[in-house]
């Protein structure tokens, strides 16, 4: 065999008591594309941290074409032909794509920024690999979806022979990921060795070459992706099965008029059992949640939400599908009360949602390190948020009821009193789940709940979700994974350009149907006027 | 739990790598260098600067300025746990001076020194809440507009110290003497250290408990760590950041007060500002890099130093700007590690 692109020997790395990898080796061929699996708090992102020069191991060393490194910072990693997209991105939201993805290797005229070129050149590799970016978008205006294309387009520009992407599907949807896993082979191709951490154990099996299956920090298996199931992965991962296969969606909760036979009568008092099957007519049913002609005009003028109603009744789970940036973060932001409507109402057990923070509904925000969370502080202050009120607030109080949260969602956490930074990236996630899915309110709003996390945790959030709709709340869930959407919501709700192209009972919401919605392809034209050239 | 061994070493780790203890060894290492490269023997002028702060019956200056600037750190500290700057001190400090030497004025001191610290401190906080509406409506910076705002602050209290309210016949830019009953009664036999000394370091625990007790402190933080989190976990954030400007305000304006309620008992122009206690004080918060419990103690440190300048300059012939310089060093070095640490490439999730 020839030499490995890039080696990692025996590494290990400790953060205080926590052995996040312990000996670790893993080599990767020119053109491989190798994946990385593991539950939370593995040692993936660790592991990558250390090949891309972020953190210097304790022990161990990384080979690059058979020679060794020394990868004192990510500048290191970077001259020697390494590029990593991270789970949390680090753009800076006031530049432009253009000037995020050349910052630190700038196009120079004079001395100064050639925004022309920088802008040319990165419209180029753009087009190249088919990556749909404006290069002078504002990051900061941009939803997740595109700004992790950005930070591929970053790497790519400094032409990374090794590209790492941790968990780069986390927040995409089907399409555009398989978009990714496109360009992905086609770098490969081109003799890019690819070094992908994901939780998607299917995109590991289609998209990968081998995978390595890390375990406290330990490898604890390898693997060729042929012949391999995802079966084998998760028992490699946890050490034992799963007790429904991990990616296939689970059997869809009572769609529309059909009620389960096993599901217990909701435990919450005025929700009968009855509550799933929604009356024909909705002078009957009482709304938990009524959203009415509502429209959201962004910082431009332009229509983000252009005219949306639905209704979402108690004990039904709602689900909004569309591709990152047609409105749904604009839409949820107006239901919890972040943001003012243009025009239209939100209604909320039949009052309006307030101007600000509405106590009334839970929110679980897709944007972690933006909204959900304040990194530097700690994991109890990040548990609080929400539930502050009175006055006197007793330190012991604060960590006890953290200790508490972190008992029962089984976050992986050294201590509630560190910052939540410290803590992998999908324990972050399950700290968030924690902190509203506990919290006892009429209406919970969820964006992306199982981002970066492991599939044991995913059925746990699952079921969760499921509860929170057998005690009669209403619930809307957005997501970019369909399979999430199909496995939990009674109906779907599909966004484009900031209107609604769909509303289907779960049933019908076929990938194709989905799909079609999700590009406009409907036949709903929108009003003349209303253009967002 | 843990081994103790481990967890010494963490906390060995964590004080060595904290930025209070960087900046500072820094900075005196920095400091001797200078003094070796002007010829001066350290071994000489260390112990003349411990001297010069606490012997020869110096020890109650350097508590007479230590109260002062301690309430000015407190006045910097509670906006920028809220991710503020309050850049106004002098401003405040000026305001809450002549506010005060007016009240004690025109009531004969009937309201003993109680009333005119309650106006001081009240001005400082009016000042000081102006900015908070020009950041919101107008969208200039706290950091800007304290600023800004400070100046026509200190000419007021200077106009007013010269003509309505001066020492008539002296042609001095100074209030007559107060009324004796509002003067600040001195603790023991000191004259310059008075109940200003138990009063901010009381209205400083309650700080240091607010912020680390209650909702409001936690909100604060919250607000500072992250504004968008503290948003969309409810803190009303326009009208905490404007309390918060508003407290710290406070505090200027009251140390204005005690200033003038001190000896030499009247309102004296410039006599404020001169010392840099805004300064300094901004100095001490930034030295304790975000640790509200270390204010009182690099305030400490940072006045022994001032204090001591003096003597070092008489004994070991080193100028008492070096203090300043050291000061300055200080600030550079916070700043260029916070920068460092804004850096967004630091660690992955
Ligand atoms: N900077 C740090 N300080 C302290 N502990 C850390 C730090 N970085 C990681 N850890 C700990 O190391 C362990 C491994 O974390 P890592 O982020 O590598 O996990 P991961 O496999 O990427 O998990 P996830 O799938 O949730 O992203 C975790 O227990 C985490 O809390
Ligand atoms: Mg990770």
């Amino acid at each position: 065999m020839s030499v490995p692109a890039v080696e990692l020997v025996g590494i290990t790395k400790r953060f205080g008591d926590v052995t996040a990898n312990d000996g670790v080796d893993l080599a990767v061929e020119r053109g491989e594309v190798h994946a990385v699996v593991g539950e939370n708090g593995a040692g993936k992102s660790t592991l990558m941290s250390i090949l891309y020069g972020l953190h210097p191991p304790d022990a161990g060393h990384v080979l690059r074409a058979g020679t060794r490194l020394r990868l004192r910072s990510p500048a290191d990693a970077i001259a020697h032909g390494l590029g990593m997209v991270h789970q949390r991105f680090r753009l800076f939201p006031g530049l432009s794509v253009a000037e995020n993805v050349v910052l630190g290797a700038e196009p120079m005229r004079r001395g100064v920024l050639d925004r022309a070129a920088a802008r040319r050149s990165v419209a180029d590799l753009a087009e190249r690999y088919g990556l749909d970016v404006d290069p002078g978008a504002r990051i900061g205006d941009l939803p997740v979806g595109t700004r992790q294309r950005v930070e591929i387009l970053k790497a790519l520009y400094r032409r990374a022979e090794v590209l790492i992407l941790d968990e780069p599907t986390a927040v995409l949807t089907p399409g555009e990921a398989a978009g990714l896993f496109r360009m992905v082979r086609e770098l490969a191709a081109e003799g890019v060795s690819v070094l992908l951490v994901t939780h998607k154990l299917d995109e590991v099996l289609a998209a990968g070459d081998r995978v390595t299956v890390l375990r406290g920090g330990r490898v604890t298996g390898r693997f060729p992706t042929a012949g391999t199931s995802a079966d084998d992965l998760v028992r490699a991962m946890i050490g034992r099965s799963l007790a429904t296969a991990p990616t296939t969606a689970k059997k869809p909760p009572a769609t529309t008029g059909a009620l389960p036979t096993a599901k217990k009568p909701p435990a919450t008092t005025g929700v009968p059992p009855t509550a799933k099957k929604p009356p024909a007519i909705a002078g009957g049913a009482p709304y938990r949640l009524e959203v009415r002609d509502l429209r959201v005009r962004d910082r431009d003028g332009v229509a983000a939400v252009g005219g949306v109603s639905f209704s979402v009744r108690p004990g039904e789970i709602v689900g909004i599908a569309g591709v990152a940036g047609s409105g749904q973060r604009e839409l949820v932001d107006v239901m919890t009360g972040l943001r003012r409507a243009h025009s239209g109402t939100v209604l909320l057990d039949g009052r309006p949602v307030g101007g600000a923070r509405d106590r009334r509904v839970a929110y679980v925000p897709g944007d972690r390190a933006g909204r959900a969370t304040a990194p530097d502080m700690s994991l109890a202050d990040n548990l609080l948020m929400g539930d502050q009120r009175g006055f006197l607030l007793g330190p012991g109080r604060v960590r006890g009821r953290a200790a508490a949260l972190v008992e029962r969602f089984s976050i992986r956490a050294a201590s509630v009193r560190a910052p939540i930074a410290q803590l992998s990236g999908g324990n972050a996630q399950k700290a968030v789940l924690a902190r509203e899915l506990s919290r006892d309110t009429p209406v919970l709003v969820v964006e992306e709940p199982t981002q970066g996390v492991d599939v044991g945790a995913q059925e746990q959030i699952h079921a969760l979700l499921a509860a929170a709709r057998d005690a009669g709340r209403a619930v809307l869930l957005q997501s970019s994974e369909l399979s999430e959407l199909r496995a939990l919501a009674d109906r779907v709700l599909v966004m484009f350009e900031g209107r609604l192209t769909a509303d289907l009972p779960v049933a019908e919401a076929t990938d194709e149907r989905l799909g079609a919605a999700m590009t406009g392809a409907t036949g709903v034209r929108r009003p003349a006027g209303e253009s967002t050239e | 739990m843990s081994s103790p061994e481990p967890r010494a070493r963490a906390v060995a780790r964590l004080i060595a790598g904290t930025p209070a203890v960087v900046s500072l060894v820094g900075a005196l290492l920095l400091t001797t260098l200078v003094m070796l490269a002007v010829g001066v023997d350290p071994g000489l002028a260390y112990p003349a600067l411990l001297r010069g702060a606490f012997m020869d019956g110096n020890l109650e200056y350097t508590l007479a300025a230590y109260v002062p600037t301690l309430g000015m750190a407190v006045a910097f500290a509670i906006p920028f746990r809220a991710g503020e700057f309050n850049l106004g001190g002098d401003g405040q400090l000026a305001l809450g001076g002549i506010t005060a030497a007016a009240l004690a004025l025109s009531t004969g001191g009937a309201g003993s020194f109680v009333l005119p610290l309650i106006g001081a401190a009240l001005a400082g906080a009016l000042l000081a809440a102006l900015s908070a509406p020009l950041h919101t409506r107008l969208g200039i910076p706290a950091i800007v507009s304290t600023l800004l705002l400070s100046v026509p602050a200190v000419s007021l209290a200077s106009y007013l110290a010269r003509f309505p309210l001066a020492e008539q016949g002296t042609g001095l830019a100074q209030t007559p003497l107060l009324p004796l009953a509002a003067h600040l009664p001195s603790l023991g036999a000191s004259t310059y250290v008075t109940i200003g000394l138990p009063l901010v370091a009381v209205l400083t625990v309650l700080w240091l408990l607010a912020d680390a007790r209650t909702v409001p402190g936690y909100e604060i933080r919250a607000l500072g760590a992250n504004r968008e989190f503290a948003r969309y976990g409810g803190v009303r954030v326009s009208r905490l950041t404007a309390l918060t400007l508003a407290a710290g305000g406070a505090f200027g304006g009251l140390v204005g007060g005690l200033i003038v309620l001190g000896a030499p008992y009247r309102f004296v122009d410039g006599a404020l500002t001169a010392p840099g206690y805004t300064f300094t004080a901004i100095a001490a918060v930034l030295l304790a890099a975000g640790r509200p419990l270390a204010v009182p103690v690099t305030v400490a440190l940072l006045t022994i130093l001032q204090a001591g300048g003096q003597g070092m300059e008489r004994e070991a012939g080193v100028p008492s700007q070096l203090t300043q310089i050291v000061q300055g060093l200080i600030i550079v070095i916070v700043a260029v590690a916070a920068v460092a640490k804004a850096r967004p490439s630091r660690r992955p999730a």
